[in-house]
């Protein structure tokens, strides 16, 4: 098999346009609701719908160099962007200042950035790595990749982020399940989780206690955490079939609806567009993940499969926690919605990812020719 | 190796159902809350009626050492309202109309302009008018135009019993601003809250604020309270006593008063570092701040020319002049460049690089000793010893006693001083230092400079046997004195030289008043102005407790004539009692 390298048009040319398309049209439909949830009572601005176009178009940029430079290379580097987030990680623990009770922001050379997002690639592409090396066929070298990828969990853990820590463990688990464990494996580390949930809970703080607990019962708290959900699930309910209508959503002009730009922002969405507008975002997520998983099917590379796992696993759990958080159906965790909340490095990091996606599909193409 | 692929395979394609199956499960779930329950989810929508009430809690109380009131709180009414019920109809124009039968011009857009300033939210409570005295209240609530939406409530406004004779100790209060509801967010403040700008109400915010109290409610579709949901009780702020003592404070300002200076006055106990008085002219009255004033009435304040908001006791930066000599002659005697017995011949001029330094006495001192030289504050024998010692050392010395630093006084405001070198001057003026500038640096002027509270912070080290202590106004918040492990030899030398400054030297005029005292002028210039005076003393000289440093602006005369007779008089006022 000889293989020869794609010249950088080729790389381009032969991306995956549907994904790219997909892409776009999530993210203009989210600056469009960013727009529309920070235009409130009192005046209407457009200052985050602005700096989400820019991140867009960043982001895009970082999107097609990714493409440029192909997936190969970047896996040859996998275990040094690795060890680097975990490095940025422990900064962030170290020096980060403390807002709104935790770190997660760390201010490098002027910029601000979250490490935790950019982790999330650093970990899809160290465990494909690693995976491709150790397949988790024994047990010894099962338990191996849950202690490759700790701790970049522990340390998001300690920042404390709650959600972002559930979005690594379910792209650890992904990645084990698709790179071939023993099915009694899976169902133990199943067993293994479920008995853990009230040890864990221990080492919650007092308000993800009450954000847990509010979820089976918003009336504890009416003002506070649950305030939140039943806010979110009365936008929700009150868009009915065709929505109230573009910048129309009462709920979030008068701002009954907490963190309308970041974590809330379906919920503005799904009250202006109603269950028509949902059904076409779902549809949307849904066609992106079968694009991200039909690069990996399409793969003849162990490394490609499990990454692609680890992106589709990553941006699933965040849409369907997002999703169901704003109909108040799952708790409030804090994670926004990909590429649809308002923050740059959630969508630069979504976009690099999707680009290493991108280009396990172009590089697919090169073995039939 | 291709068995693993298919495995994998296999496994992927069993993801793209899950996948099929979780979205289907969100739309399911969007079917069930926008489709089939969308009904109820409408009416609650538009029957959302949630309303926060916020009870500012009384802030606490601040009194001096005696007990006598610097800050205290007073009842007024403020009326208050919701915008989403306030912006119906005409309300406001309403409520202009009955706020006009009261003596308050104001109109519709007024209140409107008004409102929207304070709202972050709209179903948070806002101030439509406010203090209102309790009879204005009654009259404006059983007007037959006051409409249920608007309700009155008491709130706390700050008084300031002592005025302007605590202002810059003290502080005062007003409504957060933007700037500070982003530094201190997490912090519960709202728009609207009251917060310590300044002063103790600045730096002692969080025990004096207390806690907000809340109330959540629910309205009817007019605005009309329908019932309770939650309700949290306001805690009130704690009390805290200052260290001040309002009655000398008062005397000090009588003394800076009395001649029109522009200056400042601080009472130090040597001991712990108690502020007793902390006096600077002229001053402000901070009531009408914490009740709020007009941008007018703001600017003149801050405009003008003699800076009445400066608390020049830690704001303002001063050569410390001749009070520096204490400091100069402890470092020569401890770094073994003088000897007690070491003389110099001042002939009323002392030559470095071709440039005369004069003395302060053009026709010379003659032979001094470290002693006489202090007694008589004799310029040239200071230059010598400078020389002696050189800038690095005269630096050490300079910093070890807080020079160039804040002292960590517990209030905001205080500056640095300037501690200049070789270093500061090459990269501010870009000059090599010169001998000359050292020769400056001896007699404290040049491009030395400090604040009055850190020369009686020196004077302090000096009387209470070389202890460095840390300045505090508020009782209960005292540190531990340093130690600075001086010589006790050459410090009751030195002690010995202030005394006799005061019994037979420059500064006999602060011995008027029946004490014995220890101190030292100083008559510094100021390039393009009058000499300022300065007199720093302690008292009583055998067991010393407390330190004055008393310092006038362009005060027309030597610190012997002006300033002396003013720390004499506060010292005798405070012991005398």
């Amino acid at each position: 098999m000889t293989e020869t390298e794609l010249s950088i048009r080729d790389k381009l040319i032969k991306q995956d346009k549907w994904l790219l398309v997909v892409v776009c049209i999530l993210i203009i439909i989210g600056i469009i609701t960013i727009f529309s949830a920070e235009s409130g009572f009192s005046g209407r601005g457009a200052t985050y719908a602005r700096r989400q176009f820019v991140a867009a178009l960043v982001s895009i940029a970082v999107f097609l160099t990714v493409i440029t430079v192909g997936c190969e290379k970047i896996f040859e580097a996998a275990y040094f962007i690795y060890f680097l987030l975990i490095f940025l990680l422990l900064l962030t623990i170290l020096f980060a200042p403390k807002s709104m009770g935790s770190q997660r922001w760390l201010t490098l050379a002027g910029l601000s950035i979250q490490p935790s997002e950019y982790a999330k690639i650093a970990i899809s592409l160290g465990l494909s790595k690693y995976l491709s090396r150790n397949p988790p066929l024994t047990i010894k070298s099962y338990l191996g990749v849950f202690l490759f990828a700790s701790p970049v969990i522990i340390l998001v853990f300690m920042q404390p982020d709650l959600g972002s820590t559930m979005v690594f463990i379910a792209i650890t688990l992904s990645a084990v399940f698709i790179a071939g464990a023993p099915k009694r494996y899976v169902f133990g580390t199943m067993a293994f989780f479920i008995s853990f949930i009230p040890i864990g809970w221990q080492f919650l703080k007092e308000y993800q206690k009450n954000r847990l607990l509010v979820f089976f019962d918003p009336a504890i708290d009416p003002l506070g955490a649950g305030y939140n959900a039943i806010q979110s699930r009365i936008a929700v309910g009150s868009g009915g079939v065709w929505g109230k209508g573009y910048l129309e959503g009462m709920q979030s002009k008068l701002r009954f609806l907490p963190e309308a730009r970041t974590d809330f922002i379906f919920s503005v969405f799904s009250e202006e567009f109603g269950f028509v507008g949902s059904l076409v975002v779902l549809s949307l997520f849904c066609f992106l993940f079968l694009r991200i998983l039909q690069a990996g099917i399409k793969s003849r590379d162990i490394r490609s499969k499990v990454l692609v796992t680890c992106v589709c696993a990553w941006i699933w759990f965040q849409m369907f926690e997002s999703i169901g958080m704003s109909m108040g159906l799952l708790p409030v965790t804090g994670l926004p919605l990909p590429l649809f909340s308002y923050g740059g490095s959630s969508m630069v990091s979504i976009l690099t990812a999707l680009g290493l996606v991108s280009s396990i599909h172009s590089s697919n193409l090169k073995f039939y020719k | 190796m291709s068995e693993m692929k298919d495995v994998i395979d296999l496994r992927l394609k069993l993801c793209r159902w899950f996948i099929l199956f979780t979205i289907t499960t969100l739309a399911v779930g969007l079917y069930f809350f926008q489709v089939v329950h969308t009904d109820t989810y409408v009416s609650l929508a538009t029957r959302n009626r949630l309303r926060f009430i916020r009870f500012p809690p009384a802030r606490g109380e601040i009194f001096d050492r005696n007990g006598a009131a610097l800050a205290l709180n007073e009842t007024t009414f403020d009326i208050m309202g919701y915008p989403l019920d306030l912006m119906k109809g005409d309300i406001l124009e309403k409520f202009a109309g009955i706020l006009s039968k009261q003596g308050i011009n104001t109109t519709s857009a007024d209140l409107i302009n008004n409102i929207k300033r304070q709202q972050m939210v709209p179903y948070r409570v806002v101030t439509v008018a406010s203090n209102l005295a309790m009879t204005q209240m009654a009259e404006i609530v059983s007007d037959p135009d006051f409409v249920p939406q608007l309700f009155p409530m008491p709130v706390w406004r700050r008084i300031y019993p002592a005025g302007s004779f605590a202002s810059l100790v003290t502080g005062y209060v007003g409504e957060i601003n933007e700037q500070e509801l982003r530094q201190s967010r997490n912090r519960g403040y709202l728009g609207g809250d009251i917060i310590g700008k300044n002063g103790v109400e600045k730096s002692y915010e969080d025990i004096l604020r207390g806690a907000v109290g809340q109330e959540a409610i629910e309205v009817d579709a007019r605005g009309r309270r329908v019932r309770n949901i939650e309700t949290k009780n306001a805690v009130p702020g704690n009390r805290i006593n200052l260290t001040l003592d309002l009655a000398a404070q008062i005397e000090a300002f009588r003394l800076l008063e009395e001649n029109g200076h522009r200056g400042a006055i601080v009472v130090m106990d040597v001991r712990d570092g108690a502020i007793i008085v902390m006096a600077s002219s002229p001053t402000f009255d901070n009531n009408p701040l914490a009740w709020g004033i007009s941008s007018q009435e703001w600017n003149s304040l801050i405009t003008n020319p003699h800076k009445p908001m400066l608390n020049r006791a830690i704001s303002g930066t001063y050569p410390p002049a001749s009070t520096f000599k204490a400091l100069m002659g402890l470092a020569a005697l401890t770094e073994q460049k003088v000897t007690p017995q070491t003389t110099f011949n001042c002939t009323g001029a002392f030559t470095v690089g071709g440039r005369p330094f004069r003395c302060w006495r053009r026709s010379g001192h003659g032979t001094m000793n470290l002693l006489a030289a202090l007694q008589h504050s004799c310029d040239v024998y200071f230059y010598q010893v400078g020389m002696r010692l050189g800038i690095d050392t005269i630096l050490k010395w300079t910093k070890l006693f807080g020079f160039g630093e804040t002292s960590g006084l517990d209030m905001p405001g205080e500056v640095p001083g300037n501690v200049a070198g070789r270093e500061w001057k090459r990269n501010r003026l870009k000059q090599p230092w010169f001998p000359g500038d050292t020769v400056n640096y001896s007699i404290g002027q040049g491009y030395l400079t400090t604040t009055p509270l850190q020369i009686a912070l020196l004077y302090a080290a000096i009387a209470n046997g070389g202890y460095l202590v840390t300045p505090y106004v508020v009782d209960g918040h005292s540190k531990l004195p340093v130690d600075l492990k001086l010589n006790q030899e050459y410090l009751a030398l030195i002690q010995r030289g202030l005394f006799s400054v005061v019994r037979s030297g420059t500064g006999s005029r602060a011995g008027a008043f029946g004490l014995e005292i220890a101190g030292k002028t100083g008559t510094a210039e100021v390039r393009g102005k009058g000499d300022n005076a300065l007199f720093v003393a302690y008292a009583p000289v055998k067991q010393p407790v407390y330190v004055v440093s008393v310092m006038i602006e362009e005060a027309g005369a030597g610190g012997g004539r002006v300033a002396a007779p003013m720390a004499g008089q506060i010292l005798a006022y405070l012991l005398n009692k």
